[in-house]
């Protein structure tokens, strides 16, 4: 880590932060944003007087959630002296809220104040209506998709890039640690030279009715591991931090602020709400850090918790770090900052992140603020009231997500000997798997006896080869795995809901369990029908898949709008108190993928992406790259879009909006639903438990376009495109087709092939992508092409990947 | 509403709200604890349920253990909500 920045309720950079911090001081107080009179607590730790930019052509302007980012990763860029125009440099954004608290101004307009009538929210658009609203109504709702989770990292890719590779992800209150997992992946798979990586989350009345509904914020300022503690206090801000390999950072002079050391992420699959009580699972991720650090718990002399100050959360914190640390526990200081800076959400992980790195820099240790009567059942060493000088040579931070979505992240001092180099986790960490365990063990001892990098604690670990073994798709033309997808989608009828888009006719809770699937929304259970479809088809032959070691990575372009656009206006209407608590935690945007994980009960890294029309292909890429590294043994990914109103009438308002110079050419095409994932395995795991390998990833691009870019940027990074062994024996499949597609291809070595598009029988979504995988994957299964060129574009971005015949 | 009546609605209250798919509302009995017992409801549902009664019946459930008391079963939830309709010079809910 070589730069750091941070926007939060302590200060607007992170020196400044990190020395209130310290002093014990608190940036807790009465929410000014908005009226949170009727609210259980009317408490936040609001972030103020940040720089809200004027530049980098944003049309639709800085949302807070962007604006927060911007700040804290200026500085970052900033301290890192980091030219990322010189430089082949990554961006990885984590959040939850995106634009949330401009779009609840919008919904507040639209359902007519913020005293709306009674009764069920009025769709904002009706099927078939087009123009479906008078145009003072247009006007208002073109702007409500102007922010979706992927908005922050879109802006700082204009305002502060051109980045080689972006991404954005979700995993509820772990999103800005995972983060830094992603961008560790990236460093360590050679894809960049240096990553912008963190977590930003602006406070929203979405949120914060949220989890006053869930009765999980402390009417006072809040006190973690107290006795008396009672809940959280939200917060906001943003902390982003430059990576690199060490290596590169010390050949350009730069200096080293901390190690990241050792990751883990996993997924708890116990509730959705509610952490995992014996702290096991929690436990097992502090474990795994630690191994892949190359560390033990006698090296470790700080740990920044998650430490809500929720009674759940706490208790289970501390057994988890009692059972991980042993007889360490007793030595090792721990304390939570969310006292001082509230919860911030999706920036929390990164965040604390860096307050765990500054311990590890500046050795000396952040205190709990507010602990006044440590709980027994929280037998940890505290650091109450302000922060004191220790020694740190390791620290780690836990960050931990709705759907039980934990990650923890370790520090160590720069510098440290060869000899502590980082490996993989011994088999038995990811719960006793007898498949996944092994194939770790040997990846981590081939490359620790291979050693060719030139500075080999850069390079521990080399990327596996990622092969796909299952598919699921459910579109328009029904439920489709490897052996029929090519059919369905690609000849015989054309499905009327293809055309005419809305919900899918399939009764798509009657393929699943009931009882368990009571809390899965539709994108939910969308997600869950293909998932386990695709994991159905990964174990049809040979031995199961060991579910400690596989994760889940799901998409969705623009989240649960129709729901949470549901939930403000029984805000609006209803007032405070009767805020939906069980519909909450769905309106985050890994909900989905959460609550996939706890229904199949599978506990390997689980997150959402957000990419607009290309979110299946960076759902996918990003599964790839968890393979490949061995962060999971095998990642089911892909996307999910359900139908919504809303998300269709922005698209036509937007249409209206469009000058009448025809550049806009026809109107958005109906909007339909669906999902899809595919099963991605690492080669050597999938050959040990003698599973039908159905293809295998060989190749995968993925770029931005830089801002100014004349006709884009794809074309020189299709120059990389390996070319086709057998032009007449493959296949490109487009989700849809483009003029872009058509000319990126027709100067690509895929020129002469033959290609085929999903759209028309699977229907039109931003998930399509996910089903173009699964088309892919089918052509190459059923024997149809030896290799299969996916392209995925939208705007300014775009993905190839290529599969082959195993 | 007598108390039968109050009764079944709450059934069907629990039923909805908690998306109990498939779960006939007169299957639940009146003595059975609502949670901790066959329902297998948890935490969370004793927050729907919670803000779906003060939704339908304008009575507050308080947190932590009343809550538990009010919560033990259908008979108990309709007892309280009975009362506490009677507190406020309604009766509306019983009568």
């Amino acid at each position: 880590m070589t730069g750091a920045g941070l926007v939060t309720s302590l200060g607007n950079t992170a020196p400044a932060t990190w020395d209130r911090l310290m002093r014990g001081e608190r940036g807790v107080g009465p929410v000014t944003l908005f009226d949170a009179a009727d609210f259980r607590s009317s408490l936040a730790a609001e972030a103020r007087g940040f720089e809200v930019p004027r530049s980098g052509g944003r049309a639709a302007g800085w949302c807070r959630t962007s604006a927060l980012a911007w700040n804290a990763a200026r500085e970052a860029i900033g301290v890192a002296r980091l030219d990322v125009k010189t430089r082949r440099v990554g961006l990885v954004v984590g959040g939850t809220t995106g634009g949330m608290f401009e779009n609840e101004a919008i919904l507040a307009k639209l359902y007519g104040g913020m005293h709306a009538h009674d009764g069920q929210a009025p769709p904002l658009a009706r099927r078939g209506e087009r123009p479906p609203l008078s145009p003072q109504v247009n006007e208002v709702l073109a702007d409500l998709l102007s922010h979706p989770l992927s908005s922050a990292a879109d802006a700082l890719h204009e305002a502060l890039g051109p980045f080689a590779r972006v991404r954005s992800l979700c995993s509820a209150c772990s999103s800005g640690a995972n983060a830094l997992l992603v961008a560790a992946l990236w460093l360590e798979l050679g894809e960049v030279d240096a990553v912008v990586a963190g977590g930003t989350d602006g406070l929203c009345r979405l949120t914060f009715s949220g989890f006053n509904a869930l009765q999980a914020t402390d009417p006072g300022p809040c006190r973690p591991f107290d006795r008396r503690r009672r809940g959280l206090n939200l917060g906001e801000g943003a902390g982003f931090v430059v990576l690199e390999r060490e290596g590169d950072a010390r050949a350009r002079g730069a200096h080293p602020i901390a190690e990241l050391a050792g990751w883990a992420a996993t997924a708890e699959a116990h509730h959705i709400t509610n952490p995992e009580p014996t702290g096991e699972a929690a436990s097992r991720t502090i474990a795994r850090a630690l191994a892949l650090s190359g560390l033990s718990p006698a090296d470790l002399d700080y740990v920044n918790a998650h430490g809500t100050g929720t009674p759940l959360n706490d208790a289970m914190e501390s057994a988890a770090l009692a059972h991980a640390l042993g007889d360490d526990v007793k030595r090792v200081l721990v304390s939570s900052s969310k006292a001082q800076i509230g919860h911030t959400l999706g920036a929390a992980g990164a965040v604390e992140a860096i307050f765990a790195a500054f311990a590890v820099h500046r050795q000396e240790v952040p205190p709990t603020a507010g602990l006044d009567e440590p709980d027994p059942a929280c037998a940890l060493v505290h650091v109450p009231h302000v922060g004191r000088k220790a020694r740190v040579r390791v620290a780690s931070s836990n960050a931990f997500g709705f759907g039980g979505m934990d990650t923890v992240l370790v520090f160590a001092e720069p510098g440290r000997e060869e000899g502590s180099r980082r490996r993989a986790p011994p088999p038995g960490l990811s719960g006793g798997g007898r498949v996944g365990g092994h194939a770790i063990t040997e990846g981590g001892h081939a490359i620790t006896e291979g050693g060719q990098a030139s500075s080999p604690r850069d390079q521990l670990r080399a990327p596996r080869t990622v092969v796909i073994t299952g598919a699921g798709a459910l579109t328009a033309a029904g439920l489709d795995d490897a052996s029929t997808a090519a059919l369905h989608l690609l000849s015989g009828p054309i499905p009327e809901a293809a055309t005419c888009g809305g919900p899918l006719a399939d009764d798509v809770g009657a393929r699943l369990d009931r009882t368990r699937a009571r809390r899965l929304d539709r994108p939910a259970r969308l997600g869950a029908v293909v998932c386990e479809h695709a994991l159905a088809e990964a174990a049809r032959t040979g031995a199961p898949l060991d579910p400690a070691g596989v994760g889940a990575v799901l998409g969705s372009a623009f989240g649960s709008v129709d729901p949470s656009a549901g939930f403000m206006h029984r805000l609006f209407a209803k007032g405070a108190r009767l805020a939906s608590p069980a519909e909450f935690p769905n309106l985050v945007p890994s909900s989905p993928v959460g609550h996939v994980s706890i229904y199949l009960g599978i506990h390997g890294p689980a997150l959402a992406t957000a990419d607009l029309a290309t979110t299946g292909e960076s759902a996918v890429v990003q599964a790839a790259e968890l393979v490949a590294m061995g962060e999971a043994e095998a990642v089911v990914a892909g996307a999910v879009e359900e139908a919504s109103p809303i998300v269709e009438g922005v698209f036509v308002a937007l249409f209206a909006r469009s000058p009448g110079d025809g550049s806009a050419q026809r109107p958005p095409d109906a909007r339909g639903e669906g999902a899809a994932a595919v099963v991605l395995e690492a080669e050597e795991g999938a050959r040990a438990r003698g599973a039908t390998i159905l293809a295998r990833l060989a190749q995968s691009i993925a770029w931005r376009d830089a801002p100014s870019a004349e006709g884009g940027d794809g074309r020189t990074a299709l120059d990389e495109l390996t070319p086709p062994v057998a032009p007449g024996e493959a296949r490109v499949v487009l989700a849809r087709e483009s003029a872009d597609a058509d000319g990126l291809l027709a100067r690509s070595p895929w020129s002469s092939v033959p290609r085929v598009t999903c759209r028309e029988r699977a229907g039109e979504h931003e998930a399509l992508g996910a089903v173009a995988l699964v088309v892919a994957t089918s052509l190459l299964a059923r024997g149809e092409a030896r290799e299969v060129l996916v392209l995925g574009l939208a705007r300014g971005r775009g993905y190839a990947l290529v599969l082959a015949a195993p | 509403m007598d108390k039968a009546s109050l009764k079944t609605e709450i059934k069907q209250l629990i039923v909805k709200e908690l998306n109990l798919e498939g779960r006939d509302p007169a299957s639940i009995e009146d003595d059975a604890p609502l949670f901790g017992g066959g329902l297998a409801l948890d935490s969370l549902d004793a927050l729907q349920l919670a803000m779906s009664v003060e939704e339908r019946y304008g009575v507050r459930i308080p947190e932590g253990d009343e809550a538990r008391a009010i919560f033990a079963s259908v008979t108990a939830l309709a007892n309280h909500v009975a009362a506490a309709d009677e507190a406020r010079g309604s009766g509306t809910l019983t009568r």
